[in-house]
């Protein structure tokens, strides 16, 4: 997957790719049209695109929401994990 | 939003990404191996994502190699189980490592890892790859793409929007492949001269990018 002309990466390096370059390369340091965090849990545990859409588009585009993101689907992860 | 970031500990999941299941004798002897594998894995790869998903992975085919050579109800082989876990772990992170495109800058400072290729125009084509997906995915392949890449795997994926993890993992690849393919008639369609112009403007900004 993911592979240009020459094949050069692999899924994982696409994804470890494209998750450091999101994770910095929209500072937002104002943190102008961020979501509130409950939006960002919300959409983790449950996503719904009628809610959701604005939420998901801004986190194209802001750092600091994408990260916070990623810690709320890392801990969403754990815990299902221990959920049977 | 303006809350406070919580650290999260690392734990197994007591399946893998690729849901292989992790028998909970080599799920108990992963963990405890988990500080030695931060240390290790956190140098050499410097995500902890990545390195619980190593660790699983690990764990995962160890406990295949287990059901598949000892019959039921025999001890384990495996004298030292947790011992045998961190080897495989550290034979598959140094294989990874040796796999990595080269890194040419990176901070430790508990942020996620900055990993930036030292090849400019690959890692240019990988940014606009990356946005071009982001800007056609659909809203449930780009809520794919965010799990993708915070290492769910496509069966997880799959049940939080009702598909089987195959139909999940179909749907997604097939959409990344249409932004390819769009990204490629972008290619196409400037001329030679005019690619080049672009790519030449782009590059001071992309090393300005690097130096952030």
């Amino acid at each position: 997957m993911a592979r240009n002309r020459r094949r050069e990466f692999s899924e994982d390096e696409f994804f470890g790719f494209a998750k450091s370059y999101l994770s910095e390369a929209f500072p937002n340091p104002q943190r102008i049209g961020c979501p509130a965090d409950s939006d960002l849990m919300r959409m983790g545990e449950h996503p719904v695109e009628a809610r959701d859409a604005a939420t998901s588009e801004h986190l194209t585009h802001c750092s600091p929401c994408f990260k916070r993101y990623m810690e709320i689907l890392a801990a969403l992860k754990q815990q299902s994990s221990r959920t049977p | 939003m303006a809350t406070e970031r919580s650290p999260v500990p690392l734990r197994l999941n007591p399946v893998d990404r690729h849901g292989k299941e992790i028998n909970p004798a080599v799920l108990a002897a992963a963990e405890e191996v988990i500080p030695s594998a931060l240390e290790y894995g956190l140098k050499m790869l410097r995500d902890p994502a990545l390195v619980a998903n190593v660790l699983e992975e690990v764990a995962a085919a160890v406990s295949r190699q287990m059901s598949s050579k000892d019959p039921p109800g025999e001890p384990l082989p495996i004298q030292n189980l947790a011992g045998y876990v961190f080897r495989g772990f550290v034979r598959r992170v140094n294989r990874l490592k040796s796999k990595q495109p080269p890194l040419v800058s990176s901070d430790g400072d508990g942020q996620p890892q900055t990993v930036r290729w030292a090849d400019p125009t690959r890692a240019l084509e990988t940014k606009i790859l990356v946005g071009e997906c982001l800007a056609q995915l659909d809203f449930v392949t780009r809520d794919m793409f965010w799990r993708r890449a915070q290492g769910y795997s496509w069966r997880d994926i799959g049940k939080i929007h009702g598909l089987s993890g195959h139909a999940a993992e179909v749907r997604f690849r097939s959409a990344l492949g249409r932004a390819q393919v769009r990204l490629r008639r972008g290619r196409r369609s400037l001329p030679s001269a005019t690619r080049a112009d672009q790519t030449e403007e782009l590059k001071p900004a992309m090393q300005n990018d690097g130096e952030k």
